[in-house]
This record gives C-alpha cells, structure tokens and sequence, in this order.
C-alpha cells in the first residue's frame, strides 16, 4: 500500500522539475525519479507478490513470511528513500546509506525466498525465472554498489571515468531484464493463460525466452569486463524480451473470454511499450524515450492492471470464506466488481494512458519549446493515475471492513 | 506413472472454462435468452464436474490414502462457494441484471481458477498415485459424461 506513494512523489518531481528531467538523464532529478520507480513502486510491489505467490504457486511458503516481509518493506523504504534523496542532492553520506540498506534489505529477502524456491516444486518454467529474477536483483544491486563506490571515487573502483556510463547501462540491464523482465515472464505464464482463457504458452517460448535473456545479459557482462562491445549480449537479452511480448500479445489475441477490461488494455500496452522500447534500444535510440516506455510503459502498468483484479477476488475470497466458517448467510457479499467498478478501472487507465503519451512526445523532442510543459502535464497526469489508483485500493479496502464487521 | 485423472479431470476444466467464456459472449448484446441458455450450461457442466469429484473420485482418494481428507475438504468448500455463485448468477438472470451477471461470472472464473490450479497440481496427480490401477475408471467414468 506504500508503493503509490513512491510513485506520487516520483510524478511530483516530473512536476517540479520538468526542465532537467528529459533533458537529460544525467540530471539529478531524473535520477531520483528513475529509482522511485524502480525500487519504490515496482520493486516494492515485485517483492510483496513472491512473498504471496510462491506458497500458491509452488507449494512453498516463505518461512516467517510476516517478520521478513515487514522487515524487507521497512528496509525497501527507507533504503530508497536515502538513495533517491543522495541522488537528488548529490550527498554522498545518503548515498551510501542508501546502498548499504538496500544491500541489507536484498541479502535478507534474497535468503528468505531463495530458500523457499529451492523448495518449491511444481509451476517448472515459473519457478525457474523467479529463481533467476533473484540472480538478476542481487547482481543489479552489486552493480548498483560498484557505481555509488565509482561516484565516491573510491580508488580500488578502477574504471575509466569514460567508460562510467557503460557501467550504468548495464546496472539498468539487469534491473530492468534480468530483474523485472525475468519474474515478468515467470507470472505471466501463471496469469496470462488464466486470467483472460487463452491458450498457454508454448513449451519451447518457455524453455528459451528467460535463459536468452539471462544468458545475454552474462554475455554482455562478461564483454564489460574484457573490455570488449556489449552490443551481442545486449541483442540477445533483447530478442529474448521481444519475442515473449509478441507471444504474449498473440496469446491474447486468442483469448476466449471476450470482454476487454483496463486489465488487458494494462497488459497490451505494457507488451507494446517494452517492444518499442527493446527495438529502439537494439536501433541505439536515445535513452530518454526507452525509459519512460520502459518505466511508465511497463512498470507502472503491469502493477495496475494485476492490482484491478487481485484486489477485490482476494477481498471477495476473504470475506466468502468467513461468511462460510461463520454460517453468517443472512449477508449477502457484493461480486468482485463492486468492489472496483470496471468503468473507474477502465477512467484509471485513460489518465494513465494520457500520462504515457505526454511523457513520451516530451522525451522524443525535448527541443520544443512547450516539451518542458509535456513533462510537468505528464507528471500531473501520472499523479492523477497513481491518485486515482489509490483511492481506488482504498475504497476497496473500506468496502472490505465493512463487510467484514458485518460478518463479525 | 499415469496422470489419467489428471488428464482427464483437467480436460473437463477447460470444458468448464469455455462454457464461462461464452456465458460472458453471450452478454454482448444483451441477449438474455441467450445469456439463460449460456449460464445454464455452465452450471450444469459445473454441477457435472462436481458430482464427479465428490460422490466418486474423492471418496475412493480419501479412502485408500487418509492424509488427503483435509485438501479434500477445502476442495468441497470451494464447490460450496462457486454453488453459492450459481445461485447469484441465475439471480440475476431472473432480475435481468446485467452488470451483476458479469461481476458474477468475473468472480467465479477466479474462484474456479484457483482451485483447479490447486486440484490439477496436488489433487489429481495423487489421486493418479494413489489410485493405481483404479485410476483408469476414473478417467473414463469423467470422459463419458
Ligand atoms: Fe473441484
Ligand atoms: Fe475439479
């Protein structure tokens, strides 16, 4: 419930400073806002869902789930919150603050579901990309380090100051593909089949799409530290998230139950944006665009469109549960929909939407003369998604307590 | 090892699934002759589905292998909730309801869905185990209805 939050004060930082922003993503700002998002809102809610899937999933629940999880939350937060701030104001203390609790924050939630994944069994292909998500999170972290210890200068970093933003590429690669891409495809070949009826994924997209890009992303480390071109690693990574969105959209296509809720609409515009986003990058397009499709495009609208439906079957299922174990049958609980109206999902989804648009035309001309004003409607816009994403869960949660007073 | 009940079983789901899926077709237009004759079909596929795993596969699973009795249970629990749904679907196709109808079907797709995933990934490929020799009947018995 915290992660919008990140995501509000990322969109406010759109808003305050939409000059340096997509000017260039060196700045300060642009910096700050990246990691709100990625830690903050994504990274918080990636962690949370292991933590909830794993024991449905693969039979294997985290041990002390609620102590590690609350704790991982605690550390998670205020990890991001030093960093961000260290970056923003370029204070290295925070800094480095902020990389040792995130590394604390990493190790234990990297022990507590690590083990629980050795146990797990079942859901093979699944299982197999959260185990390498979590490969892809802890070298994301360690990249994370070796950057903040080359900003300290420290002397024992010893890469060339021009090859610094060669480093940063690759910290982002393994954020963004070896870490959310990865445990992506994992759940989505949960969810994807499940949620709309379409057929499953096929055998050899599942056997091959997460090792290309786990594979890549090695191949392209292994070229950094030789010295050598990255573009061959990078590729592979890339074709490997390109063809899983393009199955994707193709199993969708085929789906059998017919309606199109802001679920699947969240769905085709993420597959879409991380589409456009591998090709531009494959192409060597500006790094501008490839983020905001990359971090509005898919980060902020898988978590969206998954929170619309988890939400209210889980507050649905709870209170259908109790009212059974209590033979309480004189109340009548409401279906899923009455707890987040499908016309206010598909109204979230529209600002969203003009969100996107705005802070992509603003990141591909930054040179027009009104872009700076793209970037503070787009962060006004995000704002009001994420508020309205809110309030949404909030009202979902309020119907919930009523009930459930109702059934006490 | 054979997976007959899996199989089987697993197949009568997808069955179960595309009769939901074309319950909610069905609502396109609002057809509510349509839309009748659509959640009729589903409940009884499902009621089917039910009789089976209950009055058959689940007693003879219970019997020769008693640590699966409480899974079974929850299993049961389950059936009672989706039969609590069939009530309110029929409800609101006598009230011509349509958003309830769809809020309705929204809901029991994810309640179904989450416990087939439970059955197809425990339940059955016990049964399987358990069952033996037996296991064939079984398969059969869900194939011919
Ligand atoms: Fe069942
Ligand atoms: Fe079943």
């Amino acid at each position: 419930m915290a992660a919008p939050l990140f995501a509000l004060l990322a969109a406010l930082i759109l808003v305050l400073e939409g000059d340096q922003i997509l000017a260039t993503r060196w700045s300060p700002a642009t910096l700050a806002t990246i990691h709100l998002l990625a830690l903050g809102f994504l990274t918080q809610i990636m962690c949370g869902a292991l933590f909830q899937m794993l024991p449905v999933l693969a039979g294997s629940p985290v041990a002390r789930a609620l102590l590690v999880g609350r704790a991982t939350q605690i550390l998670l937060t205020l990890g991001t919150l030093f960093l961000c701030f260290g970056l923003y104001w370029g204070h290295q203390g925070l800094l480095v603050l902020g990389g040792l609790t995130l590394a604390v924050c990493v190790l234990l939630f990297g022990w507590a579901i690590g083990a629980a994944l050795r146990r797990a069994r079942g859901a093979q292909y699944t299982v197999m990309a959260m185990r390498f998500a979590l490969i892809g999170l802890f070298v994301t972290l360690a990249l994370g380090l070796f950057l903040i210890a080359g900003l300290l200068g420290a002397e024992s970093v010893r890469f060339a100051r021009s090859d610094f933003a060669r480093w940063v590429d690759l910290h982002l690669a393994w954020g963004l593909l070896g870490w959310v891409g990865v445990l992506v495809m994992g759940v989505a070949y949960q969810v994807v089949p499940m949620f709309h009826v379409t057929p499953g994924y096929p055998r050899w997209l599942m056997r091959s799409a997460v090792p290309a890009v786990v594979a890549g992303l090695l191949i392209a480390t292994l070229a950094m530290g030789l010295g050598m071109g990255v573009w061959a690693g990078f590729g592979l990574a890339l074709t490997g998230v390109l063809v899983f969105a393009l199955v994707t959209l193709d199993r969708q296509h085929r789906r059998e139950r017919p309606r199109v809720d802001a679920t699947l609409l969240y769905w085709w515009t993420a597959m879409t944006s991380a589409m456009l986003a591998a090709l531009l990058w494959a192409w060597g397009g500006r790094a501008e665009p490839i983020g905001v499709l990359a971090f509005v495009g898919v980060g902020i609208a898988l978590p969206s469109g998954m929170l619309f439906k988890i939400m209210p079957f889980l507050s649905w299922f709870h209170l259908q549960y109790r009212q059974l174990s209590g033979r309480r049958f004189d109340v009548r609980i409401p279906h899923m929909h009455a707890f987040i109206p499908e016309r206010s999902a598909l109204i979230q989804f529209g600002l969203y939407l003009v969100s996107l648009v705005l802070l992509l035309l603003a990141a591909i001309w930054p040179e027009l003369a009104f872009s700076v004003w793209l970037v503070r409607l787009g962060g006004l816009a995000t704002a009001g998604a994420i508020g309205f994403l809110w309030w949404l869960q909030l009202r979902c949660s309020a119907q919930y307590r009523s009930f459930s007073r109702r059934l006490a | 090892m054979s997976s007959r009940i899996t199989d089987a079983f697993s197949q009568d789901h997808h069955r179960c699934d595309h009769r939901l899926a074309a319950a909610e077709s069905a609502a396109k237009d609002s057809d509510w002759a349509r839309m009748t004759g659509a959640a009729q079909d589903l409940v009884e596929a499902m009621e089917r589905h039910f009789e089976q795993e209950e009055s058959s596969l689940f007693p003879a699973l219970s019997e020769c292998f008693p640590a699966s009795a409480s899974p079974i249970e929850v299993m049961c629990s389950e059936h009672a909730q989706m039969r609590h749904l069939f009530e309110d679907l029929q409800e609101s196709v006598r009230g011509q309801d349509r958003s309830a109808y769809l809020g309705i079907l929204e809901t029991l797709h994810f309640l179904v869905q989450q416990h087939n995933y439970k059955e197809e990934s425990v339940l059955y490929p016990l049964a399987d185990r358990a069952l033996g020799a037996r296991a064939g009947d079984f398969a059969e018995r869900m194939a011919d209805v």
